[in-house]
């Protein structure tokens, strides 16, 4: 790019209806080709004062933010393909720009994965994903982002290009910062490139499907619980509501998604143990391999993003729960309790606490349901952050809940790294 | 400041180089600290690391102090004195060592050094004196005391001591070791005084001599007699050679390594010609086998001290290794295993005495967690440093579970400390040494075959 | 103190005095001859003396210390067991040292939800066998769990054996109490809840050396023991088919719980040493395998592990055909350190970590520069997750000898950054590995870093002088290493 003005030649927005709904639009896209262009565009907006909404497939534009505009918005999408790859190390190194879909595809022909299943991965990009800290079902057995990326490339607000970690699966030179980027919204640096570790793929995968009746969603805890002492190794234990079970798999029931990904003989011994201990009365139904990939595709396509054009009559939210493993029971339990009017459909992992909730109906009772289940959180020590509203009313909902004792620490790092509040400004916690 | 410290307050015993504050003879061993590299694997294992969480009292510590002194970094005084003389000698650090470093005979050494610059005073150097110098080492001494301690069983006056409570015109600790004072029996020194040679039933296999051990003959001589029976119960004949002596642990842990080299060439000597020297208390036999390490200075009292303790084995091991007579009596007893620190840590003797127990039927054996922590007994340990032994005591206790009706080891000193422990608890548990055990059940045996030839002589007649 | 005499006082330092209020009498140590044993931990090369020990037995009692230092000025620094390798845990500033050992208590264990709350010094071993009953287990298992802290395992984002497949400590975190450098006391995630609101301030503390904060209560996950186990050993003639065996094994999709390696100096060590297993003497390495999982599956991976030896040249290849063999195979080799003392009176350990696929050539650098330094290089590692560990033994009595080995050391290290690798991959910088920090990291990466530091420490009070270059100070540190005759 070498001295060129900055910005050049501004993509034309298209997408005007989208970006009225959920804010976190700049006024111009740019759509930098390398590293060092964005750190250009960084400096030179650092210097001049002017904010900058960073995106990658933009899925998450509905996810915090009560800047409706910025000067600028960073598009990511010029930022594809895999740098590094070698099999024998099982780590890849990618710009952020590329999306989940197109990585794993690359990744399939080594028979090797990244670990986290996001959603809507045809569009989310891995920058986007590890910014925003977005996981699956299947962190159970895989953890999550931070459990994964092992080294960054990060340019700061000014322009300085950081790197964290190193491009090995164990390390402890200096401080983890890797940590400070995932989860971070973007608010603190761009992230360019990531270094991840993977995972072989599995020689077999399969689901299993528990189904009750609501009277009986208890069997359901019970049969998790005994997963969980037993010795079997799911990577998924995700339970269902039944307005979520109707819609995918049409069973108007609570269901247990236990699915399990190893060599064959463990899979079906494993299945096996699930016939043999399942609840009295209970559908249980086994899906493999491409069965089962598409069962988890369709899944992960299924909440509401910044990419869903907004209905026209209702309000759609899509609400994250971080609880303690089993309270993701007890608040499914609960969550019965919204009032009517306001389609719930949830998951949740019963061994990994993270559950997401779509609600839909009219603003005012999607409103209240969404505090309806803050409540029921924060009373279980967890908490409810608003991952998918329009921008209009997360201006009136803390979309990021209560601060916690320690925000000024956020403060602290967001100053450090992002004095002149240039990425992402009110994006996060506290309007960091 | 540790260069005022550093700065010697009188003269320094001895200023040859390397050795810095020590004095110059038999100073602690050098290669010895060399080998640890402070890795800290020994922390867990101390008992008075556990109980203090500080470093000074652990192994690593007590080496770096050792080291310390050696560097002119501190002198022999009461902050040195300390850690060393806190130490249990339980030896449990020497097991969790991967470099193998020998804490324990390095703490010994310090003692010694300690105790020429420092000796003890107060009613420590008291009970020393008189346990140390006055009583163990004199065999008639200790049968007199015997004699007395007996006459206080036997005239009912223990019993009306206990009663009326005079006992608390003693220290507290000693107080509570009286009251677990075992039943008297006679010395096997005494009772086999005319005795050259303690015959088998059988044909002989081995001939093998047996230390009788102070504490162990005179308040154990019941266990000595097992001993005995239970050797001779398996074809070796048992020699008592008459110029044995007192092994000089408790000197050698005190610091009283003159003593302690005095009573070694006694022993050496006593035993010059057996073949093999048995022993039934894991501290006395541990003490044999270290003899040389008091001789670095007399190269050939040390090359014989290197003679004898190959001599020496554990009474669990040396039946063991020979073979012995598993017994077909039951004891129908749950019973747990101690180990005590110098069979386990000083001699790595665990499966032996375990495997004996196993070996007798209706035994129901439960492992003991943390079998091989020190109880606190450790010598005279639980008489010079009560609260640390009744700490130390404390954890071990809280091991042993409630249930078990007899616990066995192999150390008289073990089974003092454990005996009070079992009482302090309220718990029912009997304390018996292992070769007891085996005993008991050969007796056994005895009377079952004694019943069942006179009920075969019965029915003869009767037919 | 036990059975210790009152000492006579000399005039005591009026800050002693205020410890001494906060604590009490028996939980200060302040006098020279008791600080002697903390002027160092398990890094020996350097040593100083802190200006006092306390044992604060909760919490607030922390924060008082803490607030009273920071307060008045006084460096002062955190303590676990003191077995960290990098000297983490020295004062090198007469730091007031918060030892933690006696907050040792395990909190609670909540199976259900698979997690369990430890106080920082509560030993990384006993909470597996506090948990075994119930078939759980705390993963991380660095090879000094016997003794190691699970809050010292906090602040060195401690590794182990088999964080192969199950990570290593900050991947079993789940919550924190911590005291701030100033004397707040915070709590990230109170109850063991994932993804928490904000930056990953946990993920930050986690493996930051004890400089950020000092953490007082640790929520962990536990996992529940594998069904089955099963290990594999493999002798290679030449070196190089083990490495690419490394890499074959882990290409071929399996994830081993554990995958060791040592070469022909390591094995001369570990067969002298107390556990030997009777490898041959004439191979160049073995690989150590474990698989673990569903009982079903073990063997189908075992098989596969056997034929990708097999297309390595391998000489021997055996599966352990029992629990007493598997144990036999794994004290050989985790009591491997301590052996080498048998073939060398002194040893150095590295910790370089570099990509999987460059074992080969990097082990042939190490050996280049055991032949230019003239000292033997053994290497006994985690090959796995390529984390080596090259031991270089030499005699500190030797003139120079001390000196070539630290040269050789950081040489290792270079070898590994090289290659795109780190210069630690569980022992951490401390005090050893600062000036290697520019190995792999820029000026300003650095500044980063301190510049997060800032934002705890603004006063750098809290274990002041670790991790980061300074240069007047690594001037000081060169030159003490120099000075100094110990080493391991």
């Amino acid at each position: 790019m070498g001295t060129k003005e900055v910005p050049q030649e501004p993509r034309k927005d298209t997408s005007v209806s989208l970006a009225d709904a959920f804010g976190n639009r700049g006024a111009e896209v740019l759509t930098p080709k390398s590293e060092e262009e964005i750190a250009e565009i960084l400096q030179k907006a650092n210097q001049e004062g002017k904010k900058i909404a960073v995106e990658g497939g933009g899925s998450k534009r509905g996810y915090g933010g009560t800047k409706e505009h910025y000067d600028y918005t960073l598009s990511m999408a010029g930022n594809k393909g895999v740098v590094e790859h070698k099999v024998g190390d099982m780590t890849v190194t990618v710009r952020a720009g590329t999306t989940i879909t197109e990585l794993q595809d690359f990744l399939q022909e080594h028979n090797q994965m990244i670990s986290i299943h996001p959603n809507w991965p045809d569009q989310a990009t891995i920058g986007g994903v590890i910014a925003a800290n977005e996981s699956g079902p299947k962190r159970l057995k895989y953890g999550s982002a931070r459990d994964l990326v092992i080294g960054l490339r990060v340019v700061y607000p000014d322009g300085e290009i950081i790197r964290t970690g190193a491009k090995v699966v164990k390390n402890v030179a200096g401080y983890d910062m890797n940590k400070l980027f995932v989860g971070s919204m973007g608010t603190l640096g761009v992230i360019t490139e990531v270094t991840m570790k993977l995972r072989p793929k599995p020689k077999c995968e399969s689901l299993v499907q528990v189904s009750v009746p609501e009277e009986k969603l208890q069997d359901l805890k019970d049969l998790a619980v005994r997963v969980q002492d037993s010795m079997i190794e799911p990577v998924s234990l995700e339970l269902l509501n039944t307005a979520l079970s109707k819609k995918i798999i049409n069973q108007e029931a609570y269901t247990l998604l236990i699915a399990f990904e190893d060599v064959e003989k463990s899979c079906r011994y494993q299945e096996e143990w699930i016939y043999k201990h399942k609840p009295e009365g209970a559908d249980v139904e086994v899906i493999h391999q491409q069965e089962a990939h598409h069962f988890w595709k369709t899944f992960k396509n299924l909440e509401p993003s910044g990419l869903t054009a907004p209905a026209f009559e209702e309000t759609q939210a899509v609400i994250k729960i971080g609880s303690k493993n089993m309270d993701v029971y007890e608040i499914m339990k609960e969550s019965a309790g919204i009032e009517a009017g306001v389609k719930v459909e949830a998951h949740g992992g019963l061994g990994h606490g993270i559950s997401y909730y779509t609600l839909s109906g009219p603003e005012r009772k999607v409103i209240s349901a969404i505090q309806h289940l803050r409540r029921t959180a924060e009373e279980k020590k967890g908490y409810a952050i608003v991952k998918h509203l329009p921008y209009h009313l997360r201006d009136e909902i803390d979309v990021w809940g209560k601060k916690t004792s320690y925000f000024f620490l956020f403060e602290g790092i967001k100053r450090t790294i992002d004095p002149k509040n240039t990425l992402n400004h009110q994006r996060f916690i506290g309007g960091i | 400041m540790l260069k005022e410290m550093a700065a010697p307050e009188k003269t320094a015993p001895c200023s040859s180089a390397g050795l810095s504050n020590y004095f110059s003879a038999d100073h602690p061993d050098e290669d010895k600290w060399a080998d640890c590299v402070h890795c800290g694997m020994c922390l867990e294992a101390c008992p008075t690391y556990l109980e203090t969480g500080q470093e000074q009292h652990s192994p690593r510590g007590r080496v770096h102090l050792i080291k310390s002194v050696a560097e002119g970094k501190i002198q022999l005084k009461e902050q040195f004195a300390d850690p060393v003389f806190q130490c249990l000698d339980c030896r449990a650090c020497t097991t969790a060592c991967p470099a193998d470093v020998d804490v324990g005979g390095l703490i010994e050494e310090a003692r010694g050094q300690v105790r020429q610059a420092m000796p003890l005073k107060g009613w420590k150097g008291a009970v020393s004196t008189f346990f140390l110098k006055g009583l163990f080492p004199h065999q008639e001494r200790m049968h007199t005391v015997s004699g007395l301690l007996k006459f206080y069983q036997k005239s009912g006056l223990q019993k009306a001591v206990r009663t009326i409570g005079a006992l608390k015109v003693m220290p507290d600790h000693l107080a509570s070791m009286e009251s677990i004072m075992p039943e008297l029996q006679t010395p096997v020194q005494k009772k086999y005084k005319d005795v050259d040679v303690i015959p088998t039933k059988g044909v002989p296999k081995a001939r093998v001599s047996m230390l009788t051990g102070c504490i162990m003959d005179v308040m154990f001589g019941d266990i000595n007699q097992s001993t005995i029976d239970v050797l001779t119960h398996n074809d070796n004949e048992v020699t008592i050679p008459k110029k044995q002596t007192c092994c000089g642990a408790l000197h050698v842990h005190a610091g009283d390594r003159e003593k302690g080299r005095k009573l070694a060439k006694q022993n050496i000597e006593a035993f010059e010609n057996s073949e093999k020297v048995v022993v039934n208390a894991a501290g006395c036999g541990c003490a044999l086998k270290e003899y040389p390490e008091l001789f670095k200075d007399e190269p050939q009292w040390k090359e014989r001290a290197e003679v004898f303790a190959e001599k020496v084995e554990d009474i669990s091991k040396y039946l063991y290794d020979t073979g012995y007579e598993k017994p077909r009596s039951s004891l129908n007893k749950k019973i747990t295993y101690h180990d005590a620190c110098h069979l386990a840590h000083g001699q790595g003797v665990r499966h032996e005495p375990r495997q004996l127990l196993k070996d007798i039927p209706g035994v129901e054996y439960t492992e003991l967690s943390n079998a091989d922590t020190c109880c606190g007994s450790a010598g005279i340990y639980n008489i010079t440093n009560p609260e640390m032994a009744e700490a130390v005591l404390d954890r071990k206790m809280e091991n042993v579970p409630e249930d078990v009706e007899m616990i066995s080891m192999g150390n008289p000193g073990c089974m003092l400390q454990m005996a009070m422990g079992v009482r302090k608890y309220g718990r029912k548990s009997e304390i018996v040494h292992t070769v007891q055990l085996l005993d008991w059940a050969y007796q056994k045996d005895e009377q079952n075959a004694g019943l069942e030839k006179s009920i075969a002589v019965a029915g003869e007649e009767e037919a | 103190m036990f059975g210790s005499k009152k000492r006579k006082k000399p005039q005591r330092d009026p800050h002693i005095n205020k410890l001494i209020e906060i604590v009490g009498e028996k939980e200060v140590l302040y006098e020279d001859a008791d600080l002697l044993s903390y002027d160092c931990d398990g890094f020996t090369v350097h040593k100083a003396m802190p200006k006092a020990v306390v044992f604060p037995a909760n919490t607030e009692e922390v924060a008082a210390i803490v607030r009273y230092c920071s307060t008045n000025n006084i460096p002062f620094l955190a303590r676990g067991a003191g077995t960290g390798l990098s000297g983490g845990a020295i004062p090198l500033n007469r730091e007031v040292i918060i030892s933690l050992v006696k907050m040792k208590h395990l909190l609670s264990v909540d199976y259900e939800n698979r997690q369990a709350v430890v106080q920082p010094g509560f030993v990384n071993l006993k909470l597996t066998n506090s948990i075994s009953d119930k078939g759980y287990y705390y993963a991380p298992d660095p090879s000094s769990q016997y003794v190691c802290t699970i809050g010292g395992n906090v602040a060195e984002n401690a590794g182990g054996a088999h964080c192969l497949k199950y990570g290593v400590t900050t991947n079993h975190i789940l919550g924190l109490e911590v005291v701030l450098p100033n004397g707040e006391i915070i709590e990230i995630s109170e109850a063991g809840v994932p993804d928490s609101p904000g930056y990953d301030v946990m993920g930050l503390l986690t493996g930051s050396e004890g400089t950020l904060g000092v953490v007082t209560k640790i929520t962990v996950r536990i996992l529940k023991n594998p069904e089955g186990k099963q290990t594999v050993l493999a002798y290679f003639d030449h070196i190089e088919d083990g490495s690419r065996a490394v890499s074959d094994i882990i290409s071929a999709g399996i994830v081993p719980a554990a995958l060791e390696m040592m070469d022909k100096t390591a094995i001369e060590g570990v067969e002298a040493g107390a556990y030997p297993v009777g490898h041959p003497d004439d191979i160049e390495a073995l690989l150590l395998i474990e698989v673990d999982g569903i009982k079903a599956g073990i063997s189908e991976q075992i098989e596969e592990i056997l034929n990708v030896c097999r297309g390595r040249n391998v000489r021997e290849v055996k599966v352990a055909e029992s629990e007493e063999e598997r144990g036999r195979w794994w004290a050989n080799r985790k009591t491997g350190f301590g052996a080498m003392g048998a073939i060398s009176p002194d040893y150095l350990v590295q910790d370089g970590v570099i990509p999987r696929s460059r074992l080969p050539e990097v082990l042939e650098n190490i050996y280049e520069i055991s032949r230019e330094s003239g000292l033997r290089i053994a290497n006994i590692f985690h090959a796995g997750d390529g984390n080596l560990h090259p031991l270089i033994l030499f005699d500190s009595r030797k003139p120079g000898e001390t000196e070539k080995a630290l040269k050789a050391g950081t040489a290792c290290l270079k070898a590994c950054s090289d290659v795109g690798g780190s210069i630690t991959g569980e022992h951490g910088v401390g005090i050893e590995k600062k000036e290697e920090m520019r190995f792999v990291f820029t000026d300003e990466e650095l500044e980063a870093q301190i510049k997060i530091r800032e934002v705890f420490n603004p006063d750098d009070l809290l274990n002041k002088g670790k991790l980061f270059p300074t240069p007047s100070r690594c001037m000081d540190v060169k030159k003490i290493v120099k000075d100094t005759v110990a080493v391991q």
